[in-house]
């Protein structure tokens, strides 16, 4: 059974539609990320698979069990961390996860030792009693992911979990994130970041306008634009063309001499790069530098959407969120 | 079910305790009523009626410190959307009702304390109850937990309809004062000019402050029953409003 599955599944608000018939199949324990810039359809296909939003047409099932039948069962097995905070910053820590767990309805003991292992789990043991006003953002984001994994869910949701961190900060939390879901906890997270994707997912759902674009492992999208992108600036440009064009190795298209020099496609970089030397030593030819670079997850969603990655668009509205999160903290 | 309203008033409980600074200032403008007052018409009051003022005015206080309680702490969910709380009560495995009986029941709970302080307040001012005090105790509850209700539901209706903090300051000016100011909490609506009396008697405030005076100092303007009917009636309605309004938002 798939962790998450749906079929066709739509929203629609006003006739605009916000997420346009999408197919998803998650495994059981599988980091999972659906990548796209803002207003493509994230936060609206999260709301929906956790109960917040009824779809309009469509289907989906989590653990098994759909989301508008059995809607108590779905919320009894996922967590999820909004994208906006949603901590009651006059509790304390132990405060909000222990109100947490009874509207979980955990037992009082399970949720006495459950409180300390998520609290360590996020190192916020030694501040179980701080009141949450107290906390930086990203204590916050920790505590709401322990909260997130209180109830020990089997799917947990991260909207955005690192919108708006320090870059230090996302490390950690990418940390969390990786460490929790190797301890088998199916995750589920949105991004509008490249890197976070890149970095954390096992397999990414690209989706752009309220579509599914594309779909695999990070790397497996990457290479299906055509591998990394080799320039060299040599002394005889000319003669390295035509000795690489003879070389055994994965070139994907023809060598081109450009102002920058020589400019070859290739499957590996790392692979091909060792040759390039060996060639050219053997020619006698002089190589001043070499550069490298692999396509990033950007270049896949220009490839498959004919447009530059939009952060731009979202970037006012990040920046206000921003800024009413450090208001918050100083609140 | 249970344990989810529980768990529910229990927040609001720990946030009523860590606001102090509320439940200060609250007490601070009822304490300058009684105290200021409440002795400054004193002896000019005791004259023309059979009663001192304090003991006229405390259950008038009384109620109007629980509309105003009551009303700001069903707005509260005005911040727990805006903070986003309310999203994590929406996603768990509890029933909408079970939220707004446990929202219900911490706003009461922090409106009849309040009241009780009030109480003691104007006892130890010389407020002088004339029933004994279990029936005026008793009945007195009852009529708190009744304004409290209402007021916590018209709270909730108001912040279902309201999306900043903006209306705040508009609802109480344009709506609890006037009705706490038409309600006879401070002065006796026997003598009033019949424009006025019309405006009091449409109030059902008027018969929140006729019971809380009935029962403590046995001393009322409408029969008693009129007056709980009123306010059930009123409660009642306000309670349908705010969680329909509750549940749509």
């Amino acid at each position: 059974m798939a962790a998450i599955e749906t079929a066709a599944l739509t929203k629609k608000f006003n006739g605009f539609v916000a997420v346009d018939g999408i197919n998803l199949k998650i495994k059981k324990g599988e980091l999972f990320a659906l990548l796209g810039p803002n207003g493509a359809g994230k936060t609206t296909t999260i709301s929906m698979l956790s109960t917040l939003l009824k779809p309009t047409s469509g289907k989906a099932l989590v653990n098994g069990h759909d989301v508008v039948k059995e809607a108590a069962k779905v919320r009894q097995s996922i967590g999820i961390v909004f994208q906006d905070p949603s901590l009651d910053d006059q509790l304390t820590a132990m405060e909000n996860l222990d109100i947490h767990g009874r509207l979980y309805h955990m037992a009082g003991n399970e949720r006495r030792k459950r409180i300390r292992e998520v609290l360590e789990m996020v190192d916020l043991a030694d501040r179980a009693d701080s009141i949450v006003k107290t906390f930086s953002g990203g204590m916050r984001r920790r505590l709401e992911i322990a909260r997130g994994l209180m109830h020990s869910p089997e799917v947990l949701f991260l909207d955005e979990p690192t919108l708006g961190l320090d870059p230090q900060t996302r490390r950690h939390i990418w940390d969390y994130i990786k460490k929790l879901n190797r301890e088998g906890v199916t995750v589920l997270l949105t991004t509008h970041y490249m890197e976070e994707a890149d970095a954390l997912a096992d397999r990414v759902v690209i989706i752009d306008r309220g579509r599914i674009v594309a779909e695999g492992t990070p790397s497996s999208l990457k290479d299906s634009i055509g591998g990394d992108v080799i320039k060299i600036s040599c002394s005889k440009p000319e003669e390295l063309k035509k000795a690489m064009e003879k070389c055994e190795c994965d070139i994907t298209s023809e060598p081109r001499i450009t102002e920058e020099g020589l400019v070859i496609n290739v499957k590996k970089a790392e692979e091909v790069i060792p040759k390039i030397f060996d060639i050219s030593a053997k020619n006698s030819i002089e190589v001043k530098s070499i550069t490298y670079k692999e396509p990033s997850l950007e270049d896949v969603f220009l490839h498959y959407t004919g447009r530059a990655y939009r952060e731009e668009e979202g970037s006012e509205k990040d920046r206000l969120k921003m800024r009413m999160r450090v208001m918050r903290g100083r609140r | 079910m249970i344990g989810d309203i529980y768990a529910i008033y229990l927040r609001e409980m720990i946030r009523l305790k860590r606001s102090k600074v509320r439940l200060i200032t609250t007490i601070v403008m009822p304490l300058l009523w009684l105290g200021i007052i409440g002795n400054a018409f004193n002896s000019a009051f005791q004259s023309s009626m059979k009663i001192d003022f304090i003991s006229f005015l405390t259950p008038g206080i009384m109620v109007m410190t629980m509309a105003f309680t009551g009303t700001i702490s069903g707005i509260t969910t005005v911040f727990d959307r805006e903070f986003g709380f309310l999203k994590e009560m929406l996603v768990a495995p509890v029933k909408r009702e079970s939220v707004l009986i446990g929202k219900m029941l911490g706003g009461v709970t922090q409106s009849i304390f309040q009241g009780v302080v009030i109480l003691i307040l104007g006892l130890l001012m010389g407020m002088k109850l004339v029933n004994s005090p279990i029936t005026a105790i008793s009945g007195m509850l009852l009529t708190m937990f009744l304004v409290s209700m209402a007021f916590v539901s018209l709270g909730l209706a108001v912040a279902s309809k309201m999306s900043s903090m903006e209306g705040f300051q508009m609802v109480m000016n344009f709506l609890i004062q006037p009705m706490v100011f038409l309600s006879g909490a401070f002065y006796p609506v026997k003598s009033l000019p019949s424009w006025l009396k019309w405006g009091v008697k449409v109030n059902p405030l008027t018969y929140g402050v006729d019971a809380m005076r009935y029962f403590s100092l046995g001393m009322n303007e409408f029969s008693i029953w009129l007056d709980l009917s009123v306010l059930v009636a009123f409660s009642f309605i306000l309670i349908a409003i705010g969680s329909y309004a509750f549940r749509k938002s």
